[in-house]
């Protein structure tokens, strides 16, 4: 099993590498001039060229593209032109927070993918069903920034139940005397219109699969074998269907991780979530290079890093791999 | 009174064309400590009479006649609740080969333990565990191999596993469906043994589902023959082989290899069992009959008695 | 003929088997409900696409970028005039609509078709091909599927400046390929062991004849099947970049109109702006999926419900 992960880090960070590269290339052939992309046009000539020594870009091709190398390894990734502070800094705050709404948002629509797929293939050609796989055709088929779009005006506009955007208030985290609960609320509460996107759009896929897969796994022969040991229909369904069932969902997930982090990325920027999605859609609508090639390449990370943690979490469910 | 009387059972199952008549008027008694082999080719019904003793017959099969008496008890007129308590603790199943009948992802010993706790709840995991470690030694698995994983196991291993599974509440009858079908020779022939020593030493009755008549020769005290849903001969086995009155029969036994005497050719039956929807004329098996008589084809034949345990479905016998 | 040329001269037209199949696969298909109001919906889309030449050529205010209407210079609700209201410039809504719906037939069959070919070709050259090719070409598919198609195509924006519509259709085709590729593939393995496929490289074909006669026909129902979900995510990334602000400013499209209400500030005051974009977004990739659902039936028979 160790070797296995070690195995897979070691394709991501080629991976990486290859993005790295890839980019490195594109950027100069790219038109327009490189440095002017790299270094802010509004910087003194002095600070311009200090900064034009330390990424290298005043050297040779093959010097530049180590020193490039060594300054993503070592995570200098240039200044922001647009907040003027080193990159570096602004992904790092940025990163925690699309992880708290990415992985939260894909964790509760797989468990209720599974559950109510569970639930559908029980009660196949009845209403329930009937009413779960039209529920997900239709909503994971939306296009989701509408969808965010919709949820906005309906609840935090007319109705006002909810924040419009941004991850906190300013006054609770201004407030000196706010504990740690209360901050956590407030996080919370403005994650709900975010989470609520995310959930709608991707729990319908994870359903349909759940469905498909369970419906197979009743034909199974170990079904008649539990159900001739006199198990009751509940047991045998979440005892020995279920978790062989919910195999092919977490296969699923992970192939759709890619997809899921564009909607991420999409569900950032509508409610002004502050992760990296939103900074990298930013970044380059300002023309801000530096910005927009390391939340490229954080965003890049995120998803491999989540492909990783999927396929370490089938091993772990599915002994056959395990053993 | 036997402890198995199965009388006059028919079983059929609702298709888009019809009710499928799978089983039809088939009769049969077995004692404790007995072995009654079910013989036929593939679609004859004797599954589906195991499954329908066991109570697991799909959505759209049902009993349509006659009944099934186990220990004085008739359990066609039971509901599902009381079939569910009954199964496993009265009446198990060895299934074919074992291939797939064993949850992937959940470890051997705790699907055992599982048939266990779900019949006696009060003796608790460790207790279970407990006796299926003792389950083990019977069947004559390695007990450090109670927690693997059934892709761990061998074919054999898991063929003792199921069979461990089905001992484990000391049943009354054991239905075993084509146990050793996918297992080479060697280990068969251990496993057939190893199951009539436990046969005896618990005193249980088996039906032994096969299409392969040479091993219901060697592990069964009875035969019966079916054919296109019918049982077309009954009787001890001895008597069976030595004189076999059913054209059928006579055929199923020509067309095995003899390990000994001349050296013959085999002679397969032409032809494919009938279609068993609609009604029929006559007998079932008069297509592919070396020998049938003109009565034959229009009237079915009726069940005749050759000797005190020997009965034959068959107006020429 | 000799051996050779029975085995490698083009396949008899077997004409009623292939009709005979054809007409049971349109049973199945109509069958399904999902095929039915799939078809359903796709048709009144195309109506609309085919509508789409038409405002302009009633009155030029009606034209869906250029058009404005001299009374109404600012965005109103449905009227009489304007059935479905006018944008902040006075442009009418129902022309944008159904510009749109042209634009999206567009990049998506063209970005579905374009990764179906590349898909299919590489697909059945690497499972035909086997060794370092069949190995190259994966990890190659496996790096390009991780990758978020959207993101990438931003950051793709950040260093080539505005992207054309067609520059956007091709960078979508070049990222889907690989998925497609991969279950190509993967028949492609099952195929290669037929004896039909022996038959034939015995008789002395080539490899290219192979592929492209042989194994060919035999993958493109499923990369048929493939399309319809390529056509999907292809019509939804072009959405979603032209939403972010960085489509074709030349071409509107239904993302783009999104844009428009959202950067405007109408979102919350024009529901009649607001609404019919995304749901044509929406419905459109809908009955693409229930398409590509129901025709999932038509290949696998063990999909189909036997009960009737």
């Amino acid at each position: 099993m160790t070797r296995y992960v070690i195995n897979r880090l070691v394709q991501i960070v080629i991976i990486l590498f290859m993005i790295l590269t890839i980019l490195f290339v594109l950027f100069r052939l790219a038109p327009g001039d490189p440095v002017a992309r790299m270094v802010d046009p509004n910087m003194t000539p002095e600070d311009a060229a200090r900064l034009i020594a330390q990424l290298g870009l005043d050297l040779p091709i093959w010097r530049q593209y180590l020193a490039y190398l060594g300054n993503c390894l070592t995570g200098n990734f240039g200044h922001s032109f647009h907040y003027g502070l080193p990159v570096l800094e602004i992904i790092g705050q940025r990163l925690p927070n699309t992880i708290l709404l990415f992985s939260t948002g894909v964790l509760l629509s797989a468990i209720a993918g599974i559950a109510w797929g569970k639930l559908a293939a029980w009660n196949k050609g009845k209403a329930t069903d009937l009413w779960l796989t039209v529920a997900s055709l239709i909503t994971h088929t939306l296009f989701l920034p509408w969808l965010a779009l919709l949820l906005i005006w309906v609840f935090g506009y007319k109705l006002d139940w909810f924040p419009i955007n941004g991850m906190i208030s300013d006054e609770v985290w201004l407030d000196p005397d706010s504990g740690v609960l209360m901050k956590a609320w407030d996080v919370a509460y403005h994650m709900i219109l975010p989470l609520g996107t995310l959930f709608i759009m991707h729990f319908g896929s994870y359903l349909l699969v759940m469905r498909s897969s369970m419906l197979e796994t009743l034909k199974e022969d170990y079904i008649v074998t539990a159900r001739a040991k006199g198990l009751t229909e509940k047991a045998i369904r979440n005892h020995h269907a279920a978790p062989n069932a919910w195999l092919p969902v977490v296969t699923s997930v992970g192939l759709s991780l890619a997809f899921s982090i564009n909607g991420g990325a999409l569900t950032e920027t509508v409610f002004s979530w502050p992760g990296i999605g939103r900074e990298l859609v930013f970044a380059v609508s300002q023309n801000d290079y530096p910005l927009a090639q390391a939340s490229f390449l954080l965003v890049a990370s995120v998803v491999l890093f989540s492909n990783l943690v999927v396929d370490v979490l089938y091993a772990y469910l599915d002994p056959r791999i395990r053993y | 009174m036997a402890l198995l009387e199965v009388n006059h059972l028919s079983i059929g199952y609702q298709t888009p064309k019809g009710l499928l008549k799978a089983v039809d008027d088939v009769s049969f008694a077995v004692d404790a400590g007995q072995s009654l082999g079910l013989v036929g080719e593939s679609g004859c019904g004797k599954t589906t009479i195991g499954m329908a003793l066991m109570g697991l017959l799909p959505p759209n099969g049902s009993i349509v006649g006659g009944n099934v008496v186990l220990d004085g008890q008739d359990l066609s007129g039971l509901g599902e609740d009381a079939l569910r308590q009954r199964r496993w603790r009265d009446i198990a199943m060895i299934f074919q080969a074992a291939m797939n009948a064993l949850n992937p992802v959940q470890r051997v010993g705790e699907q055992i333990a599982e048939a266990i706790l779900t019949h006696k709840p009060e003796l608790g995991r460790e207790e279970a565990l407990r006796q299926v470690e003792g389950l083990y030694q019977l069947v004559g698995l390695p007990v450090g191999r109670l927690h693997d994983y059934p892709h761990q196991y061998s074919g054999g291993m898991k063929q003792r596993a199921v069979i461990a599974m089905a001992l484990a509440l000391n049943p009354k009858v054991i239905i075993a469906d084509e146990p050793t079908t996918a297992l080479d020779v060697i280990v068969q022939d251990q496993i057939l043994k190893e199951t009539r020593e436990l046969q005896k030493e618990f005193n249980i009755a088996i039906i032994f589902i096969s299409h392969d008549i040479s091993i219901v020769s060697e592990v069964c005290e009875m035969i019966g023959v079916m054919y296109a849903g019918q049982m077309v001969e009954r009787g001890a086995v001895g008597e069976v082989f030595r004189n076999p009155r059913h054209p059928y029969t006579k055929a199923l036994l020509n067309s095995f290899p003899a390990l000994g005497g001349p050296r013959r050719p085999l002679k397969p039956i032409p032809g494919e069992p009938p279609l068993l929807i609609g009604h029929r004329f006559g007998c079932r098996f008069c297509d592919r009959c070396p020998v049938p008589a003109a009565s034959c084809k229009l009237e079915p034949p009726e069940l005749v008695q050759v000797s005190e345990t020997h009965f034959v479905r068959c107006d020429n016998a | 003929m000799s051996v050779k040329d029975q085995i490698t001269a083009p396949a008899p037209p077997r004409r009623h088997p292939w009709r005979e199949r054809l007409l049971e696969n349109w049973r199945v298909f109509h069958r399904n409900p999902l095929g039915r109001v799939g078809l359903i919906l796709l048709a009144i889309f195309a109506i609309m696409a085919a509508l789409s030449v038409a405002p302009p050529l009633i009155d030029p205010m009606y034209h869906p970028m250029t058009g404005v209407d001299p009374e109404v210079m600012h965005s109103s609700p449905p009227s009489w005039r304007h059935w479905l209201g006018t944008d902040f410039m006075g442009r009418d809504i129902l022309s944008q609509l159904l510009a749109g719906t042209r634009v999206a037939f567009m990049v998506g069959v063209s970005a579905a078709f374009m990764s179906i070919v590349l898909g299919v070709s590489v697909g059945m050259v690497s499972g035909y091909l086997g060794g370092w090719t069949d190995i190259i070409l994966m990890r190659l598919s496996e790096i390009i599927m991780v990758m978020p198609t959207l993101l990438v195509v931003l950051m793709l924006a950040a260093l080539f400046g505005k992207l054309g519509i067609w520059t956007i259709v091709l960078m979508i085709a070049f990222f889907r390929w690989p998925g497609v590729a991969r279950v190509i593939r993967a028949q492609t393995l099952s195929l290669k062991g037929r004896p039909f496929i022996d038959a034939a490289r015995v008789a002395g074909a080539s490899h290219a004849r192979i592929v492209f006669r042989h194994i060919m026909p035999n993958v493109l129902p499923l990369a048929f099947l493939y399309m319809t979900f390529r056509v999907t995510a292809a019509i939804i990334i072009e959405a979603a970049l032209a939403f972010l602000g960085f489509g074709d400013p030349g071409t509107v499209s239904w993302g783009m109109m999104l844009q428009w209400v959202w950067k405007t500030g109408h979102m919350f005051q024009a529901p009649w702006w607001l609404l019919p974009p995304g749901l044509c977004i929406s419905l459109l990739t809908l009955s693409f999926y229930m398409l590509g659902r129901a025709m999932d039936e038509v290949l696998d028979p063990r999909l189909r419900d036997q009960s009737h």
